[in-house]
This record gives structure tokens, sequence and C-alpha cells, in this order.
């Protein structure tokens, strides 16, 4: 009866693991949640056409900056991910820290970039620029903020996970939890490719 | 064999647990309680309506404000309390691996997680009525600026814009949608990958499908309402602009983001009901679920019209007009594929060998009462009479009697036909009948009348009509005493169903396996079933609806019964069958 | 005594005839409905039918009857997206000849009425304003009236049930409706869309009166007046 019980469970219906089927499902809740959210952003966008000043203060070398270290720690998942399949949970460890790392640079040069920001007046509310009269421009950085904002959230979730990943993968245990991971964090890579560009790139 | 194996501790067992029958009742339980809450704020405002500016037995003098926040939360707590965790989180989670012959859930801890995130949004929310200023009063619609602090709030002090009730809506509605996006996962990834060998798509239970249709439904219109209920939090408590149109912002924005999941949310609500009937129905007919396969499809074609009918909500809103004709267009049209299942399911009466038990008796009842519902949104959907409907009570009248016999009468319906499978004791029969003919008759005796007082101008969320002089006047002012009276009855007819729920309970356990005669996997497991659910997980033969096979011996034959001993399959060799026939030929 | 109220507007009977046409449809359909849930019940209980018969709605002749139903319900659908079609373009735009212009302001708790002044056009400084609780607005009868609506504060809806009118105001938009009011009377104007602890009590009225009585009224009205004000 436990044998009946094993099989059945190890033969799923439909062969997907489950882990990448529930990722998948994830992942597209998420980009619908950012996809409203970039909607939303090119709307006013396209009404407001006196924000592509806003734009401008935003700095697009720290933005291609972070867009260069988001697709280099994709690929350095990628490289883990193909460690773990060989069971190498060296290589694996190696290639997560720098996964970890480069999100940690994102986050980083992130805070940099609004430490300016905010040091200029553009905050969430820029209460300089309603002042100023302005009315709508502060709306601008109101998005600019909780864009990036909930994407840098997801970053940094995103690596607390991998370094929970990583603490287990030292055991040897839950190796395929890396392709989970990697696929969760190409889903972030992907969010600021449509990011970048909207925000840093039209001006 | 299993319980042995995971000898469990007390908080493992029963709060904690990960077991997915445990959760079920979890999300039950809070929500019959809920509901609880959300009657007793209907039956303050309800009196309030027929007897103005009275004392209300039980609580004492209504204020504005609180009459405000009384209908408020007692539509949030309807809709996000009380339907989304009965219908959807606990009938998925108890029927899901069992009928579909698996021993649980995908994700058993993320599955224990989403109701305890569940229960903390249920905390926060009913929190809300105890800090200064009393609960959210704008409307479960919350629709700003009147939500977003008042059109004043550019500098909100934070820890005050935190702890008010808008905020705390927001955070507690928040809160039930990552539950319940966690537990749609869960469905989701369960139903398509731990099905029992022979259970192939066309073989699966209507239930299972339709619950697994409204997650998807749910999951993919919620996200721009995230992420917009983000903006309204940092508008109340950052003092953002989004939806201030001084700063820029839209006030019609959130009204798509809100209705782009509000309308497709009625459909999530309502297929897990109709999975219920489509469950039931054959087995009191005797007879197999008519055109099993079309309703598939239909619901397929409501799931995706569902996302593209939301503005019409809006229709006086200041759309564009020729939007609305769009809307309303779609609107009336979505008619069609749900008037297809709910004429395939009277199909299903005719021919049958009709059994009027209690659970029969909710279905029927639900049937008779949503045709109403569903007719009286004809006219709703017809843009041109919405301008003079919306807002009134015929609006109300409309969706209480599409909303209430989804909830209620679908819930019920679901107790008393799984009663016996969960808990391996009955209901009082003639109690249960009592139950639904108290709740059918004051049901309609609330809502039947508010339909005139409605298309007499009667407009909604007042809590004193006396400078109106359309509605001070008879009938309708007797109309208001009767709906009240009703309530009041309709309310205390629950006492029966909870008094026949804790004396079945204290009875001793009978342990009647199949006592309906039912064709699906849940009743092969014992009653109520183990942690692990089944002795010998099933092997699936046939369809699920297979009753009154005019060649067989038996009057109806289960999913995992073979048909003869040669057709026996086991778990080592394994065939695609895509028909719902049975396997041996006669 | 009928279910609606008084119709005093020239495109309400266009509402109200719209109601029967859907009303019509919706009988046939619940009656028929009815039957077909009430009459198997009694024909094929368990003891007037002890066996029951074999159908899965696969064969054409037992699935034709939903066809047949389905093909009934999407005719009637479409006749009424047909019939309301015209009424809805009337309604949802001013017509071409406006006699009177006015403008109603929404704000928290009650309705502002804006009469466009001695030089007849509204927003500009010599438009008079009459912004009290339970005010009226004052119109000619059987003349086009065109409004415009804002609101000043949160989201209102303008309602005037006896003219089947209703309109939200969103505060940053201006929404420009009309109206024909064919009977003399005083009518309830209510608010529509929750807008805060006194939401019960923005009830305003609507004049409609002789155009001679409504000269009278405007006359002693911007004599006693004459303030300007900036619109939002």
């Amino acid at each position: 009866m436990s044998t009946n019980h094993q099989q059945h469970l190890s033969l799923p219906i439909n062969k997907v693991p489950e882990g990448r089927l529930g990722m998948w499902i994830l992942i597209g809740g998420e980009l619908v949640i950012f996809g409203g959210l970039i909607a939303m952003y090119l709307q006013f966008r396209l009404r407001y056409p006196q924000w592509s000043e806003m734009a401008a203060h935003t700095s697009t070398a720290i933005g291609a900056l972070n867009t260069v270290v988001l697709l280099c720690s994709s690929f350095t998942i990628v490289k883990a991910h193909e460690a773990a399949g060989r069971l190498d949970v060296h290589k694996t460890l190696m290639w997560m820290s720098c996964t970890v790392a480069g999100g940690l640079m994102f986050l980083v040069d992130k805070s940099i970039e609004y430490y300016r920001e905010i040091s200029e007046g553009f905050t969430f509310t820029s209460p300089a620029l309603q002042q100023a009269g302005d009315h709508v421009d502060s709306l601008f950085w109101s998005f600019y903020y909780i864009m990036t904002g909930l994407h840098g959230t997801h970053v940094l979730v995103g690596m607390i996970v991998m370094i929970t990943i990583m603490f287990q993968i030292r055991k040897g245990k839950n190796l395929h939890r890396v392709e989970l991971a990697g696929m969760y964090w190409h889903m972030v890579d992907l969010i600021w490719i449509f990011l970048f560009p909207l925000l840093y790139i039209a001006k | 064999m299993d319980a042995t194996l995971h000898k469990q501790s007390f908080w493992n067992k029963y709060i904690f647990s990960t077991d997915h029958k445990v959760i079920g009742m979890q999300y039950i339980i809070m929500g019959i309680i809920m509901a609880g809450v959300g009657g007793f704020l209907a039956y303050v405002f309800r009196y309030n309506l027929a007897y103005a500016k009275a004392s209300i037995p039980l609580f004492g003098h209504l204020s504005a404000q609180q009459y405000n926040a009384f209908v408020t939360c007692h539509g949030m707590i309807m809709v996000f309390w009380v339907g989304m965790p009965v219908l959807l989180s606990g009938l998925g989670n108890l029927l899901i691996p069992l009928m579909i012959g698996t021993d649980d859930m995908a994700f058993p801890t993320v599955n224990m997680l989403s109701f305890w995130i569940f229960f903390l949004s249920a905390v926060v929310l009913l929190s809300s009525f105890f800090v200064p200023g009393g609960a959210f009063g704008g409307g479960w619609t919350m629709y700003p600026p009147f939500s977003a602090g008042g059109y004043l709030n550019h500098n909100p002090e934070f820890f005050k814009a935190l702890f008010s009730g808008t905020a705390l809506m927001i955070l507690a509605v928040a809160l039930e949608l990552v539950a319940m996006l966690m537990g749609g996962i869960n469905f989701l990834v369960t139903t398509i990958n731990k099905r029992a060998k022979g259970m192939t798509p066309f073989r699966i239970p209507v239930v299972i499908w339709f619950i697994n249709i409204a997650s998807v439904i749910f999951m993919f219109s919620v996200g721009p309402l995230v992420a917009g209920a983000f903006m309204l939090l940092f508008d109340n408590i950052l003092g953002t602009g989004f939806y201030d149109p001084a700063r820029g912002g839209d006030p019609m924005l959130w009204e798509h983001l809100f209705w782009f999941f509000g309308h497709p949310e009625v459909y999530v609500l309502l297929l897990p009901a109709l999975g219920v009937l489509a469950e039931i129905l054959p087995v009191f007919a005797r007879k197999p679920l008519f055109a099993y396969k079309p309703i598939i499809y239909l619901a397929l074609v409501s799931a995706v019209l569902s996302v593209l009918v939301w503005a019409h909500h809006q229709f006086v809103a200041g759309i564009d007009p020729r939007m609305a004709t769009f809307f309303s267009i779609g609107t009336i049209l979505i008619s069609i594929p749900f008037a297809g299942i709910f004429l395939s399911f009277m199909a299903t009466l005719w021919g049958g060998s009709i059994r009027f038990t209690v659970p029969m008796m909710w279905v029927l009842g639900f049937i008779g009462l949503f045709l109403i519902g569903g007719l009286t949104g004809l006219f709703l959907g017809s843009n041109t009479f919405d301008i003079y409907a919306h807002d009134t009570y015929f609006v109300v009248a409309h969706f209480h009697y599409t909303l209430f016999p989804d909830i209620f009468f679908g819930f019920f319906a679901a107790v008393y036909y799984w009663f016996p499978k969960f808990t391996g004791k009955t209901l009082n029969s003639a109690l249960g009948k009592l139950h639904f003919w108290a709740t059918f008759f004051f049901f309609n005796g609330t809502w039947f009348v508010l339909f005139f007082n409605g298309l007499a101008g009667q407009h909604r969320r007042i809590n004193d009509y006396s400078d109106f002089s359309l509605v001070m006047k008879e009938p309708y002012m007797t109309f208001e005493k009767v709906a009240t009276v009703s309530a009041i009855l309709l309310i205390l007819s629950q006492f029966i169903f909870l008094y026949n729920l804790f004396t079945s309970l204290a009875k001793a356990k009978k342990g009647v396996k199949n006592p309906w005669e039912a064709a699906t996997l849940e009743w092969q497991a014992a009653s109520p079933p183990p942690h692990g659910n089944f002795e010998t997980y099933p092997v699936v033969y046939r369809g699920p609806y297979e009753y009154s096979l005019p060649d067989a011996n038996e009057d109806y034959l289960p999913q995992s019964v073979p048909s003869s001993p040669e057709n026996t399959i086991t778990n080592n060799d394994y065939e695609h069958k895509s028909s719902t026939a049975p396997i041996a030929a006669h | 005594m009928s279910i609606f109220p008084e119709n005093i507007s020239t495109y309400g009977n266009e509402i109200d005839k719209l109601f029967w046409l859907i009303m019509l449809f919706v009988g046939i359909a619940f009656v028929i409905s009815l039957f077909v849930l009430i009459y198997p019940l009694l024909r094929y209980s368990q003891k007037a039918s002890p066996k029951a018969q074999y159908i899965t709605g696969e064969k054409k002749k037992h699935f034709k009857w939903v066809v047949i139903a389905l093909a009934l319900l999407l005719g009637s659908d479409f006749i009424i997206l047909y019939s309301e079609h015209d009424a809805w373009g009337q309604i949802e735009s001013a017509p071409a000849k406006v006699d009177v212009k006015v403008g109603i302001i929404a704000r928290q708790w009650n309705w502002i009425f804006v009469y466009p002044g001695p030089d007849g056009i509204l927003n500009t400084s010599d438009d008079v304003i009459v912004d009290e609780q339970n005010s009226s607005l004052h119109v000619p009868i059987n003349k086009n009236i065109a409004f415009e609506l804002r609101s000043q504060d949160v989201i209102h809806s303008f309602f005037l049930a006896n003219a089947r009118f209703k309109q939200d105001v969103l505060p940053g938009r201006t929404v420009v409706r009309w109206f024909n009011l064919t009977k003399e009377g005083k009518y309830d104007i209510s608010c529509t869309q929750i807008c805060g602890i006194l939401h019960s009590q923005m009830r305003n009225f609507v004049v409609v009166e002789s155009e001679d009585k409504y000269k009278q009224y405007i006359d002693s009205l911007y004599k006693a007046n004459g303030r300007a004000i900036t619109m939002k």
C-alpha cells in the first residue's frame, strides 16, 4: 500500500514537475500586477508629455548599469542551475553567490540613485514640486518610486529566498530549487527590462 | 498506516495543519463566523431603514457614520470573508484532492500559510471598527477621492493614517487577496498534476473544473487591483496623488481597476457554487449530468467574457458613451453561456428519478432564485435603463438574488451533501427541510419588495430617507418594514442550521461511506477520510456521472470501479481513454 | 399605480418603454424556465418515475433544445441592444439646440447651481451661484436645458428620478448633459454616490415652471446677486 502511495505520488499524470508549474503560475500573477502598473504609467505618460522634463532627472547611467548587473546575474543563476544539475554543490553555491551579489549591487546602485533624487527634492509626494505649481509633475515621481520600489522589493525577496536555498544546498538538499529561484529571478530581470526604457530612456 | 508514520501534535493536527481537509474546515468555520458578523451588520442597518432614528435592539442608536461603515463592511465581508473562503478556499480544499483521488494538495505548507494569512486579514478588517474614526464608510467599492483620505489629503500624519479605518480596510483586502492567490496556485497545480490514473480531463468532476477556472479568472484579474490598492494606500498614508485630479491623478482609474477585478470576481464566486449544483443534480436525479462537455466549454467562454464586461458598473460614471455601448453588448450577451449552463442543469432533471433530499432542495431553490437574479441583470446590462436603475435598490435586489443563492444556497447544498463524508455523521433531514423553506421564504420576503423600491427611485446607501418624497410614501415604507422583518427572520432561521449542526456533530460516528450512492471518487474514501485520504489510491475508468446505465445491473457505476475484473487497470499498465463512456463495450 | 415615479422628461418615456420591452422577454423566459424547472419535479419524481433514463445530452435530439433556447435568448438580446441604442445616444449627448445653460456643482453636502448671468454665458464673472441646503434649480418648461456637471471634492452623482436622469460627477472633469422637462412642479434631486457622512442629506430640488415665472425668478435672483466665481 505504501508502494502504491509512493508510485502514485512520483508519477504526476502530466509529468510537469510541481514546483515549476507552481512557479509559472506565480510568475503569471506577478506579471499581471506589474503589467497593470506599467499600463497605468503609460496611460499617464501619454496624457502628460511634460513628464519628459521630470524623466530627465533619472540617471540613465545608473539605470543602464543596473540593467547590465541584472542581466549578468540572470546569466550566473543559469550557470548555478547547470551546476546543480551536475550535483556540483560547490559550483552551485559559487554561482548563486554571484547572483546574490548582483542583486546586492542592484540595490546599492538603487539606493545611491534614490539618495540623489531625494536630495534634489524628488520624493514620493514631491511637496516642493507641488508648491511650485507643477501639480502634475509630482505624480511622475509617485509612479517612479512605486514601480521601482515594488520591483526592488521583489529583488530583495529573491535574494533572501536564494540565500535560504543556499543554506539547504550546503547540506546537499533541495538542489532542484535552484531552477525555481532562477525562474523567479528571470521574471525580476524581465520586469526591469520593461521599466528601464520607460523610466530611463524615454526622455 | 499514514497515521502512525505522521504522529501529529495538537498544534500540527488542528491549528497549523497542512492537511487539506483541516484547512478547508478552518476556512469554512471562519466564513461562518464572518457571515455572523456580516449578518449582524445587516440586521442593524435594516432595522434602521425600517424604523429610522429608533434605538436598535442589541445595538442602540446608529449614527450616520456607523450606517455608512456598516453597509460598507457588510458588503466587503460577505464578498471577501464569506463567499471566497467558503466557496473557493473551503470547497476547493475539501474537495479537490478527494475528488481527483490523491492524498493532499501539491504544496501543503503554502496551503497552511494561506489560511493563516487569511485569518490575519480578517483580524485586520475587524480591527478597523475600533480605531478612531471607525471603519471605512464609503461603500465596498472604495471610490477615491473619498477613500484616499479625502481630497485635501496632502500631508497625512503617517501613523494616524495607517491606523485609520480606510488604510486598515485596504490592508485587510490586500492580505485576503494574497491568501487567495496562494490558494489558487495550489488548486491549479494539484488538479493538473495529481489526478488519479485514468482521470483524463473530461472525467474530472465539474466542481473541480469550475473551481480551477475560477482560480484562473481570479489570479489574472486581481493583478491590476493589487497595484491600484497600493496606490490607494499610499494616497492615504503618504499623501501621494494617484487618484487626486489636482495632482494629475484620476479617480476614474480606480473605478476601472476595481471593476476590472470586481466583475470577474462575481464569477469567481459563482463558478464553485455552480459546480456544487453539477455534482448534486445527477446524484438525486439518478441521471448523468446533461451536456457535461458543453458545460465545461460554456464555463470557459464565460470566463473569457467575464473580463470584457466590467464597465457596466460605470455606465453613468462619465466613460465615453461608445465604450459604454461596447460593454452593454458584452454584458447582455454573457447571459448566453450562463443560460446554457443553467438549461443543461435543468435538463438533467428531465427523464430522471428525482429524490427530494435536503441537498437537492437547496439546489432547486438556488436555480429558481438565481433565475430571477440573472434575468434582472438584463435590465441593468442595458446602458440606457441603467441610467435610471444604477445605484437604486433595484441593483441591491438584483445582486442579492444572485449572490445570496450563490453563496448561501450553494454553501448549504454543499454542507448537507458532503457532511456525511467529512464527519461520518448525518444531519437531521427534517430540520434541514425546515431550514430550507424558512430561508427560501424569508429571503424572498426581504428582497423581492426591494425591486419595487428601486424602481420607485429609492437610491442606495442612505441612512435616513425622510427628505425624499419618492420614498416616504406607501407602499414603499411598508415594503421597508416587510424587508426588515423578513431579514430578521431570515437570520434567525439560520439558527435552525446551527442547532442541527451541533446536535448532529454530538452524535456517534456511523461512518457510512456512500450514503447518497454517488459515483465520484470522494465517496470511495472512508467517512471521514484519514490523513492521506485513501487506503488504496483509486484508478479511474469512466466519467463522474454514470447513473442508470441501461445495460448495467447496478443503478450507478462509481468512477473507480472497473466494469469487469478483466478490465481492471493497475498502476503499472496505464491507458489513455478520452471518452466519458465506460470502457467495456456493451 | 405605476411602479415608476411620474415621468416628466422627453426621453424618460424611452427608458420606461425599454423597461417593459426587457420585461416582456424576461417574463417569457422566466415562465418558460419555471416550467422547465418545476414540471420534471412532478413528472419525474422518484414515485412517478422509478427508473431514470440514461441521457447524457450528447445526442442531437436532446441537445437541440438547449441550442433552440439559447438562439431565442440571443435573438431577444439583439432586440434589446438595438432598442436601447437610440435613446442612449440621445441622452448622453447634448442636443443641437440648447435653450438654457446652467452649471451644477456637487459638493459635500449639497448641490450648487450656477446661472450664466446677464451675459448668458457660463463660466464668466457675472455668473450667479446658488449655494444653499435644499435650494432649487429653476428651469423653464419644455425647453432643452443643458448643464455642466462638476464636483468640488469627491465623487457625487446627480439623480433626477422624475426625469429618469442620472450622471456621476467626478472631480477633475466636467460632464455636459441635458434634459427637457414637460410638467411644472417641484422634484427631488438626490445624490447617488456615497460621498460621506451627510450623503443622505444631499437633497435639492428642480423647479419646473412656465417661461414667465422662470424669467421672474431669474431677474430677481440676478438683482439680489451678481457675484463672480472662477471654475475649478
